[in-house]
């Protein structure tokens, strides 16, 4: 557990919390110390002379004081310690997320990775904050006080001592035992979840087929299955629960029953065994919690271990030695990319010389965005090259690339701000005039003169409360603004109606004038205007050059063609 | 839990009531080992030698107690926590079918992870409630109670005594509540509510952040967020350390004894007290302090739980789609929207006066720029929302009228990103035809040009989509067309945007619709200036009013609004043409 901590943490913070294990060990160590200093206190006052109890009870005083002035240490440590992990575990996440390359934001990770760094985090701190020290007290303090047990009396000493292995056995097994019915549990319940998902998306089939919730068997299976594995967690946690209790208690009775044969045999004082007694019922309960702190714990390490996994992604690597582009021609050269086993690009090459066009085109899912991907290093390539202005993508400084770089995607992400926020994020030292005029020629204005707020109006989480029309209409301008030499277009007006279609028709026009294009397209008018033209089938360029070669070759362009002229309703 | 929550809970009250029931048992069990020691000092301090069958008989109670203690505390929470599981699965089984009841048009405005979350974690959240409060509760109030009493009867003044620790950490809560305590408390959480706001922004944006190199910038500021919070929190700790320190040590065990110890020996040297009676404060003393901490605590726990079970309560009392209470068959599928009158806010009307009809067998194509309501105006034949005024009629009877699977046999759509079920292709078809036989499956397939590609997956129909066969966007699409097919509704509605993956898609969805054409009533939001040139109607849409209507062919002869659009589109094109 520690040891995780420490590597999620990073070693800037084994220092702090290292102390802080220590004294907190320490505070349990003086706890159970101090209770030595019971048994002459019963002595006395269960003998002849009570009155002999009052140094010792002073002794013990001075104990106990001892023991705050610890605990307080160990506490305020342990505050300290907390408030810089949490520092340092925000400041360590947010410089890896501001590493890792784009393409591993994808949709679903990025609501993961939200809950995970905004809540994760703390709940994993505030865990740690409060159930260390317990769990470190309630480990160490009965063995201090069987170590006491056992100078002051052997037999009873050694018979609580042999308690201490099986202990320790049982929560060794059961950590092991409920790891693997956890698995299982979150499992189902991810399971679970993906069919409540997909259980909402299908309701209104779901409805035309008179499938309710109890006739719908994949969700209500996966549901029972859920309970079914919760039961088994369950189960598998008992054993560990009851064996705990059943060796306390069964080691608080040998001691009793123990205890009162040497007592009646005269071979132990009564004072003596009495004290032995106090101490032995003041252990039962810090171990019996054990177990619990023991599940809390393994929950707050395994939000480590999911935080561990964040950090341990590789970034992509930065250049030693940056170059600086020279033009802004773009080209695959012989590109080969894979995403888990599936091969998006096979052996790609292509070339755009500065200020020309490429459109890719082809049936979905044959890797036509990744090639834009590649181009603005989302992810890198695993044979071959991409390279901007002759030089490698990857020799290059990502602020450099980006900079040269604007791009449309289909769907656009915008920041919950106004709408001027998101458009200047092209160039956040554009003047007024210059916003004001990416925003006309994207026509945007006329969006901003409905908006109640204008301007200042709030585009809401993602940029929801806008259309589609309306959100890729702040993409254009954004990218106008950006005024970046190279543009990359990613099925821009597929998701747009007629009427924005020929709305923002002149604003891409803009946006392409005098710059390298690559565009993904499914409409074949824009197409046809550009210089170039590639076919993309499973990762393969299957058929390039111009609309009209292309055309005359008769071959899957020219297909793909006819079907968008032919066939109508 | 609050009144609000019971209803919910109810069925499981005795249940509820044995785990704790069986949990005070075996507490109260718990106390007679500690009685048992308390008996074996009297005895053996007692003067003159012990009677050896007492002290058996006191050391075989204890053992006794022991034994009942563990036997019910298990039995407790073994029931607990079946019991746990059970309203689990109740819960999501009333969560699931009241979200399949509610109209789709609120689902629609709700993000289905959200819904899944609360499903599944919000569910979870009752767990330690029903699980772990009941042994909680009891170890916190029913056994210092009874001890307590106890103490009393043995000495009084001694049980005062005993009581200090509780005092003192009672008196200084006032000091955790001070203005200034309050404040950084405050300004705590609103730290906290921030720095969760700036992760989420910051993860989320960052994507489009990089792109736009803004990434250093957004980086600060996410640092600065984070040394906001880290000041607030270590503010707030710091005024807090003390006090709860202070807290901390004044229930100890340790100060606990100390305490005990000290009035012990007072009440013995002035020989008020017995000496074994002093066991009986040293036993149970401790536990008295149990209250107090667990109310530090804050039951944590159950203010979550209460938060959670508000939420599933909330989507619980969701009212469902109106059903009617008797359903009239409408007559044909003539579709007529009379004075129809929407808005998603109260003062904010998206739909304003919309009289449409939709005659069987034509085509309806809905053109108007982004915002004008094409898309509320669609959603509403599949009755996603009711209108605020006028009605929607099929077939001569208002879809209020219409009982939701009629509705929904009758009325299909595309406009959603499609998503397939984890399940067979055959099954994925079938979905609205949960007994379609596989030659009808296959037809349809056939029909949306999928066929082919179902042959090539591992096991052809039988194929699990995610499991064994992966599938393209435009692929999905022709299977969910393949689904559409099958259902054979008379009313389609359809938004061209998010029907036509790629080319091939769009030949397939057009191919298919007009070859089972026949007398469908098809309305659709056109994005191909074919599809509107080829309708029978087209209806332009501005700010929720229809401004223009007819065939397209009247309205570039009337010169308005289309007109001008249409000519704005030829010119994009013809300029293309000229290149």
């Amino acid at each position: 557990m520690i040891t995780m901590l420490l590597r999620v943490l990073g070693h800037e913070c084994a220092g702090p919390v290292r102390r802080t294990v220590a004294l907190m060990a320490a505070t349990a160590i003086a706890e159970g110390l101090s209770y030595a200093l019971l048994v002459p206190v019963l002595r006395a006052l269960f003998g002849s002379e009570p009155g002999d109890a009052w140094p010792w009870l002073l002794g013990f005083g001075a104990a106990v004081a001892g023991f705050a002035a610890l605990r307080y240490v160990a506490d305020r440590s342990g505050f300290r310690a907390g408030t810089t992990l949490l520092h340092g575990m925000y400041y360590r996440l947010g410089d890896h997320l501001a590493r890792l390359p784009i393409g591993w934001y994808r949709p679903g990770r990025i609501g993961e990775v939200s809950v995970l760094v905004s809540q994760g985090v703390l709940q994993a701190m505030s865990v740690i904050a409060h159930l260390l020290a317990p769990y470190i007290s309630a480990s160490v303090t009965p063995l201090v006080i069987v170590a006491v047990m056992l100078t002051f009396n052997w037999q009873l000493g050694l018979a609580a001592l042999i308690a201490v292995p099986v202990v320790a056995v049982i929560q060794a097994r059961t950590g092991r035992a409920t790891t693997a019915t956890d698995t299982e549990r979150v499992a189902r319940e991810r399971a679970a979840t993906g069919r409540v998902i997909e259980y909402l998306q299908a309701q209104p089939v779901l409805r035309a087929g008179g499938r309710t919730a109890e006739r719908f068997e994949l969700l209500d299976d996966s549901l029972a299955d859920l309970q079914q594995a919760s039961r088994r967690a369950t189960f598998a946690a008992l054993p560990g629960v009851l064996g705990l209790a059943v060796t306390v208690q069964a080691a608080f009775t040998s001691l009793l029953a123990l205890g009162a044969y040497l007592a009646v045999g005269g071979d132990l004082g009564a004072a003596e065994l009495l004290a032995v007694l106090v101490l032995a019922a003041r252990c039962a309960d810090p171990l019996l919690s054990l177990a619990e702190l023991g599940g809390s714990l393994r929950a707050a390490r395994a939000e480590l271990v999911r935080l561990d996994e964040v950090l341990r992604t590789e970034p992509l690597p930065e250049p030693p030695e940056p170059r600086q582009p020279a033009g802004h021609g773009v080209e695959f050269d012989a590109v080969t990319f894979r995403h888990g086993d599936r091969t998006v690009a096979d052996g790609v090459s292509l070339s755009v010389p500065d200020g020309q066009r490429l459109a890719v085109v082809g049936p979905s899912g044959a890797g036509k965005s990744t090639l834009l991907q590649l181009l603005a290093r989302f992810y890198d390539v695993d044979a071959g090259a991409v390279r901007v202005g002759g030089v490698d993508v990857r020799e290059m400084v990502a602020a450099d690339l980006m900079a040269r770089i604007a791009i449309v995607f289909q769907d656009v992400y915008l920041f919950d701000g106004t709408i001027e926020d998101n458009v200047r994020l092209g160039r956040p030292d554009a003047t007024e005039a210059e916003v004001r005029d990416a925003a006309a020629a994207a026509r945007l204005d006329e969006v901003v003169e409905r908006l109640p707020g204008g301007w200042s109006a709030h585009v809401g989480e993602g940029g929801t409360l806008l259309s589609g029309g309306e959100r890729q209409r702040v993409a254009i301008a954004r990218a106008l603004l950006k005024d970046a030499p190279i543009v990359l277009l990613d099925e821009v007006t597929s998701a747009l109606d007629p009427v924005s279609e020929a709305a923002v028709h002149a604003g891409i026009e803009r946006l392409m004038a005098g710059r390298t294009v690559v565009m993904v397209a499914h409409r074949m008018r824009t197409v046809r205007r550009a210089d170039q033209v590639a076919f993309l089938d499973g990762g393969r360029i299957v058929e390039q050059g111009s609309h009209d070669e292309l055309l005359r070759l008769g071959g899957r362009y020219a297909g793909y063609w006819d079907l968008t002229q032919v066939v109508q309703y | 839990m609050t009144p609000t929550t019971t209803p919910l809970l109810r069925p499981y009250a005795r249940g509820f009531a044995a785990v704790v029931g069986l949990q005070v048992i075996g507490a109260v069990a718990a106390l007679a080992p500690l009685l048992a020691v308390v008996e074996l000092g009297r005895t053996l301090l007692a003067p003159g030698p012990a009677d050896h069958g007492h002290v058996r008989n006191v050391v075989i109670a204890g053992a006794a107690g022991l034994f009942v203690q563990l036997l019910f505390t298990a039995a407790s929470s073994g029931v607990g926590h079946l019991l746990d599981t059970r309203v689990q699965l109740a819960l999501r089984r009333q969560l699931a079918a009241s979200l399949g009841r509610v109209p789709i048009g609120w689902l629609s405005r709700r993000r289905s992870g959200e819904l899944a979350k609360l499903v599944g974690e919000d569910v979870s959240a009752v767990h330690p409630v029903i699980a772990h409060t009941p042994g909680e509760m009891v170890s916190a109030f029913v056994v210092p109670l009874i001890s307590l009493v106890y103490l009393f009867t043995v000495d009084w003044r001694l049980t005062l005594v005993t009581l200090i620790p509780v005092l003192l950490a009672v008196a200084l809560v006032p000091l955790m509540m001070t203005p200034t305590r309050l404040r950084e408390q405050k300004e705590f959480d609103a730290a906290m509510g921030r720095i969760s706001a700036s992760v989420v922004e910051f993860v989320q944006g960052i994507a489009v952040v990089k792109a736009f190199g803004g990434a250093d910038r957004a980086h600060r500021k996410f640092r600065t967020a984070v040394d906001d919070f880290t000041r607030s929190f270590y503010a707030m700790v710091r005024g807090l350390a003390g006090i709860a320190a202070g807290m901390q040590v004044v229930l100890s065990p340790p100060f606990v004894l100390l305490t005990v110890l000290v009035g012990g020996a007072w009440r013995i040297t002035g020989g008020g007290l017995a000496a074994a009676d002093l066991l009986p404060f040293l036993l149970l003393g401790l536990g008295l302090t149990a209250p107090v901490a667990a109310l530090g605590h804050g039951f944590d726990d159950l203010q979550t739980a209460r938060r959670a079970v508000g939420r599933i309560q909330d989507v619980l009392a969701e009212p469902p789609l109106p059903e009617p209470a008797r359903p009239v068959p409408p007559q044909g599928h003539r579709v007529e929207l009379r004075d129809v009158r929407f808005g998603y806010e109260a003062d904010r009307e998206v739909l304003r006066g919309v009289d449409l009809v939709l005659e069987p067998g034509t085509v309806t194509a809905v053109v108007g720029p982004s915002g004008s309501g094409k898309s509320t105006l669609v959603q509403l034949l599949p009755r996603f929302f009711d209108p605020d005024h006028g009605s929607v009629l099929l077939g001569g009877v208002d879809l209020r009228d219409v009982g939701s699977r009629e509705l929904y046999r009758r009325v299909s759509f595309v406009f959603q990103d499609v998503r397939l079920l984890r399940a067979s292709v055959a099954d994925n078809i079938a979905l609205a035809v949960p007994h379609a036989d596989r030659d009808a499956v296959i037809r349809s397939a056939r029909l949306a040009h999928i066929h082919d590609r179902i042959l090539e997956l591992p096991r052809g129909y039988d194929a699990v989509i995610g499991d064994d066969a992966r599938l393209s966007g435009g692929e999905a699409q022709r299977i969910s067309l393949a689904r559409a097919l099958l259902a054979d509704a008379p009313v389609l509605v359809l938004d061209e945007a998010t029907a036509f993956a790629d080319p091939q898609t769009e030949a397939a969805v057009r191919e298919a619709l007009m070859l089972t054409r026949g007398e469908r009533t098809t309305l659709v939001i056109a994005h191909r200036m074919e599809t509107i040139a080829d309708a029978n109607t087209v209806v332009m849409l501005r700010d929720g009013e229809i401004v223009e209507r007819g065939t397209p062919a009247e309205l570039l002869a009337q010169g308005g609004e289309f007109a001008g659009f249409w000519r704005l589109h030829a010119d994009v094109t013809e300029g293309e043409e000229t290149r």
